[in-house]
């Protein structure tokens, strides 16, 4: 592939990206409509009189049409229309010190009664946290696992790597979770039990942190070091090794120049795969441990029925797995030199 | 090599058939009902002579819930895979044989499926159509049909390239009869393995609906609402929640293998 | 409708029964204080008064976990402990039930209702300021009410005065064709300024509970400059003033100087969000993330017992589920049915498998012993014979399906449900459960066929069968209507006499285990842990946080 069309690849994925943004975000709001939850009853509570109710659902322009409340989302996302549950007039006080109306408005969320913008941004960053220093564990690990038991295929090491590495895949994050708490808090009081990211108790916030990130970790790690066993030895097997090898090489020598980086390629694909997994696994993980990210946001803001942020949030979760895998398209072009033709 | 691989898939299909087994047998196993309190057993919930593994936090039998349980997940994960391979090898098929706007059409719409953090779809759909057995297998479907139609679209478009295939056309066979009958037999071995993941998977995906309070609604046994249930309990009596964990755990654990095993096996 | 016996005003009556000894004398402060004797008055009365506090140490910041949810509107407040906890801190109410269920003046000095029940004069305190150091005045209380009665605000305070403070008027026709109307205030004098300390309300009709009413959590006293909105910096009269606020994360408050009241001796308190994971709440106290919870369940009782640093709070409250019935559903309009439904259950079970203990037994009255009011009504037993006869007579002889809608939270409703389903099994109710988002529950609460409902906790038992079971109140969610009922729980309303009043009280409450819509198998007491450390805490029947009175231990 050419880097003309390395331009291609790129314009076209900005394209799909587009699509699939619009079409997910239809998808979501249509899903909303079944909604059990009640956004107007549950901001008043038990107490609030029925008509009490209809009138917030009024002012909060619930009782549209869904379409139109999409189209009116739509409109508001992409600036073309002040929000107008802005309004002063409605007494909502719901105020955007960005204004009502500008590009990339997501909205007023009704659960947590600020602009979306301001929810969401925070809860991103100490998920993107989390994420990237469970990458920081996944990567290192599973890249030593997976060619450790790729160099001797079949043989004792890679028998109880592979196997462990299974059985790490085998335990769901919210089991394991547990599992660690009962370890680390309960038994060896080693580590705090949740982490809401303050340090008042006198546990620092790194502390907080282990135990979530080994969560995720654990999990995908196992996954990782599958994959990158096999491009190791289909890499192993490949003619260029061996004549490397006959070239009278040492096997070290053959292994960290010719090896690796022809064996990083597809666990670098499936890495970059992995961003989309552990954004799911962060749900899972952050209610363990309650820690404020984006994962319990988008629990809360489910079982709640807040259509901004939910939108915004698979807004956002989408096009982060999509970019990640548009970095891995470019990452696998400039790491193999045959996909540059 | 071969003999240890294929012993772990043994391992894998013994852990599977042990909880079939128990799932089968559960209504003749002299255990209490799965619902029943026993208010004896309250205070001292840990594993006793009447409780072998002890009593949850409303006083009900561990055992009985874990073996009724894995009724709920052993039906629930098979179904709803089935029917996700249903949909799915459908789309596949139709996208890979025809290609052309059919293929565009179920590629594009599954790529908008595929780029959602599976747990996210899964939290976003049954929070709004509720939690039921019937919507888990919806869920499932929608989530992991687009997965399987992929892997089939490519093994079809490969197949349909094949001499065979090009045979059946001259012979004038019907586009149903070429890929029911021609194609999809052929793409059994890679599917098998899928199969094995993705049931390992929806376990671990019903376990955490249930964990996540998205589960079956009570009093059904739930192997993830049992874990969420004892999860406070947990400083006092651990195995209130680690046995219910273990049990998921064993469950995936031997699809894994298995896959491993089937994936490894010539 | 205040019945006075012999025409003798109501604090004579009193003093009589107390010297009589036929009153105890928590029940005479509360009653005294509720006819308009100020508290220090009623405390000198019997003998109380003067009780200095320990010296408590000062500073220090105390950490609760809780859930941190929107703050911003307290007068549409509607998640309690929650939300209010918070801006309680700062701002402060009119009155002040306190966790013993007496209700005292706050922001005000005395109250004086006359002997009709119908006016109350508000008299306020002096000398209390708003951090800016500005009078609270009177033009300030009733902005504030009259705020809390527009319908536009939204404030759930408008459904407990309806009955007494407003009326509903034609407001043109709605979009369905239908005439609609709102409400607004009965009366332009409703609310009326007496003077620059003094605020007079009239109500259309009488009501005893006017003081209680205005310790509802949304019935905040706001700074009308602040335009009904609550965020860092807003003003209060509290001995707080809130410095961090993010939803779901954390809300802090530092103390203020010049309170005018007692306290505060922390330097500042953080609410720290750990989510609807009850394993969270115990995970973050046994780290000591958190010096204690504002909300525990009662699945977290065996693990936080256990924990040597912590120290148990508990207090019984008539905070009740009710497994209640729609009258006009089959099976459950023939009273066979709903008395099989009662001799079916054990209550004792039921509360010790859902509250794991944590509570007592209840009796189908609805009425809690801890109650003053409470009248003395026999036991009930289960009776799977009786009950499977019952349900025979019927025409249930094979008994009946069914299904039962609860709310999802809080967690150990679910757990009652279960318990209760479980042994309706025995006498042949096959009941399948419906578990429901919260809200989605509220929406529908008063038209499901059956449904378990949860009462919170109110300090008298009129006020709770006044508001579930007079026939066609907007709260009476099973469509009781007893004329004989609603007669004597009139007598009963007008009765100041305690031991009159318990007779009567006993009359209703049997009328309610004869042919009552519901099975009310429990009381809850309320508990929750905290460290050591933390000093001068009580636990409120509501969950509220007085921050004011609370100090911490150094080290």
């Amino acid at each position: 592939m050419p880097a003309g069309s390395l331009l291609a690849l790129l314009a076209r994925r900005v394209a799909s990206l587009g699509l699939t943004l619009l079409a997910a975000s239809f998808l979501v709001f249509m899903l909303t409509q079944f909604s059990p939850a009640n956004v107007a009853r549950e901001t008043l509570g038990a107490y609030a009189l029925p008509e009490q109710v209809r009138a917030l659902t009024r002012s909060l322009r619930l009782d549209d049409p869904i379409l139109l409340r999409y189209a009116r989302w739509g409109g508001v996302l992409l600036g073309l229309k002040a929000d107008p549950l802005q309004d002063p007039r409605l007494g909502l006080h719901f105020t955007d010190p960005r204004g009502a109306r500008y590009f990339g408005n997501f909205g007023y969320s009704t659960l947590f009664r600020a602009p979306v913008a301001d929810v969401l941004w925070s809860r991103l960053a100490n998920t993107a946290l989390l994420g990237a220093l469970a990458l920081a564990v996944i990567v290192p690990l599973s890249l030593a696992l997976g060619i450790l038991a790729g160099l001797r295929p079949g043989g004792l090491l890679d028998r109880l790597i592979s196997v462990s590495a299974i059985a790490m895949t085998s335990v769901p994050e919210f089991a394991l979770g547990v599992i660690l708490v009962a370890i680390f808090s309960v038994a060896l009081r080693w580590l705090p039990g949740t982490s809401p990211l303050t340090t008042g108790a006198g546990w620092p916030l790194a502390s907080q942190l282990v135990l979530p990130v080994a969560v995720l970790a654990i999990y995908d790690s196992g996954y990782v070091a599958r994959m990158v066993r096999v491009a190791m030895i289909e890499v192993l097997g490949q003619p260029y090794i061996r004549t490397a090898t006959l070239k009278g090489l040492s096997r070290r020598q053959v292994i960290l120049r010719h090896a690796l980086r022809n064996a990083m390629i597809m666990p670098f694909t499936v890495l970059m795969l992995q961003i989309n997994w552990l954004i799911g696994g962060v749900v899972v993980t952050e209610l363990v441990f309650a820690y404020p990210g984006f994962g319990r946001m988008l629990l809360q803001a489910s079982l709640f029925g807040d259509v901004a942020l939910i939108e915004a949030a698979t807004l956002i979760a989408l096009s982060i797995a999509i970019l990640t895998q548009l970095l891995s398209d470019i990452g696998y072009w400039l790491l193999d030199p045959k996909a540059r033709g | 090599m071969r003999v240890g691989r294929s012993g772990v898939a043994f391992v894998g299909l013994a852990l599977i058939l042990l909880w079939v087994v128990l799932a089968l047998a559960a209504p003749w196993l002299p255990l209490p009902s799965p619902t029943a309190q026993d208010y004896a057993a309250f205070a001292h919930p840990g594993p006793s002579a009447q409780h072998w593994l002890g009593v949850d936090p409303l006083g009900r039998d561990t055992l009985a819930r874990l073996v009724w349980g894995a009724r709920v997940v052993l039906l629930l994960a098979p179904l709803s895979v089935l029917a996700a391979y249903a949909v799915g090898c459908t789309l596949g098929l139709l996208a890979g044989y025809y290609g052309g706007w059919t293929d565009a059409l179920i590629s594009r719409a599954s790529d908008v499926i595929l780029s959602f953090p599976v747990v996210v779809l899964y939290v976003i759909l049954i929070a709004n159509i509720g939690p039921s057995a019937f919507n888990i297998v919806i869920a499932v479907v929608l989530a992991a049909a687009p997965g399987v139609g992929r892997i089939v679209r490519g093994l079809a478009r490969r197949l349909a390239a094949q001499d065979f295939i090009a045979a059946a056309r001259l012979r004038r066979e019907s586009g149903l009869y070429i890929m029911v009958v021609e194609i999809l037999p052929n793409c059994r071995g890679p599917l098998l393995t899928d199969v094995c993941i993705r049931l390992g998977y929806t376990t671990i995906m019903i376990g955490t609906l249930g964990f996540l309070g998205l589960g079956l609604p009570p009093p059904s046994p739930d192997w993830g609402g049992m874990v969420q249930q004892a999860g406070p309990m947990l400083t006092v009596y651990p195995a209130m929640a680690l046995i219910p964990a273990g049990a998921i755990i064993s469950l995936v654990l031997g699809f894994n293998l298995l896959a491993d095993g089937l994936s490894e096996a010539p | 409708m205040l019945a006075e016996f012999g025409g003798e005003p109501p604090l004579a009556s009193l003093r009589r029964q107390l010297a009589e000894g036929r009153i105890g004398r928590r029940e005479f402060l509360r009653y005294a204080v509720l006819v308009g004797l100020a508290v220090p008055e009623a405390l000198a009365e019997i003998g109380a008064a003067g009780t200095a506090r320990a010296a408590l140490p000062q500073g220090g910041t105390l950490r609760l976990g809780t859930r941190v949810k929107d703050i911003k509107n307290p007068h549409t407040y509607s998640w309690g402990a929650y939300d209010s906890n918070v801006c309680r801190q700062v701002c402060e109410y009119l009155t002040l039930t306190d966790h013993d269920n007496v209700t005292h003046p706050w922001l005000l000095e005395r109250w004086q209702v006359s002997d009709d029940l119908q006016t109350w004069t508000l008299a306020l305190r002096p000398g209390v300021k708003w951090h800016n150091g500005e009078d609270f005045t009177a033009d300030q209380v009733i902005w504030n009410l009259r705020r809390l009665t527009d319908p536009a605000v939204g404030s759930s305070f408008l459904g407990l005065v309806k009955g007494y403070l407003m009326r509903e008027v034609p407001d043109g026709t709605g979009a369905d064709g239908k005439p609609r109307t709102r409400l607004v205030l009965w009366d332009a004098q409703a609310i009326e300024r007496v003077d620059a300390h003094t605020v007079r309300l009239h109500c259309h009709s009488p009501q005893v509970a006017v003081p209680e009413h205005l310790f509802h959590y949304p019935a905040l006293m706001l700074y009308p400059g602040d335009n009904g909105v609550f965020g860092p910096g807003a003003q209060g009269t509290g001995a707080f003033t809130l410095t961090d606020f993010e939803a779901g994360k954390l809300a802090r408050v530092r103390a203020v100087k010049n309170y005018w009241g007692e306290g505060p001796q922390l330097e500042a308190i953080e609410f720290i969000d750990l989510g609807d994971d009850v394993s969270a709440g115990i995970s973050a106290l046994a780290s000591r993330q958190v010096h204690g919870l504002v909300d525990t369940d009662p699945m977290q009782y065996p693990a936080l017992h256990q924990i040597p640093f912590l120290q148990f709070y508990q207090v019984s409250t008539a905070e009740t589920a009710v497994l209640r019935v729609k009258l006009d559903a089959k099976p459950f309009d023939d009273a066979r049915v709903r008395q099989a439904m009662r001799l079916g259950l054990d209550n004792t079970e039921i509360m010790q498998v859902a509250l794991r203990g944590l509570g007592t037994a209840g009796q189908n009255v609805h009425v809690a012993p801890v109650q003053p009011d409470y009248g003395r009504v026999p036991a009930v037993r289960r009776d799977v014979a009786q009950a499977k006869q019952l349900l025979a007579d019927a025409g249930y002889p094979t008994g009946f399906e069914t299904t039962l809608y609860l709310p999802a939270s809080p967690g150990w409703l679910a757990a009652a449900c279960q318990a209760a389903v479980e042994q309706w099994q025995e006498i042949g109710l096959r009941v399948k459960l419906s578990v429901m988002p919260g809200a989605a529950y509220w929406d529908v609460w008063t038209k499901v066929p059956f449904g378990c409902t949860l009462w919170y906790h109110r300090p008298l038992g009129v006020m709770v069968l006044g508001l579930a079971y007079r026939a066609g109140v907007p709260w009476n969610e099973t469509g009781y209507a007893n004329p004989a009922f609603d007669r004597l729980l009139a007598e009963a309303e007008g009765t100041l006499d305690a031991a009159r009043r318990s007779a009567v009280m006993a009359e209703l409450e049997a009328m309610l285990q004869a042919d009552g819509p519901m099975v009310q198998p429990l009381w809850r007491t309320l508990f929750t842990f905290m460290d050591h450390a933390v000093q001068g805490f009580t636990m409120h029947p509501s969950q509220y946080v007085f921050g004011n009175q609370l100090a911490l231990l150094a080290g």
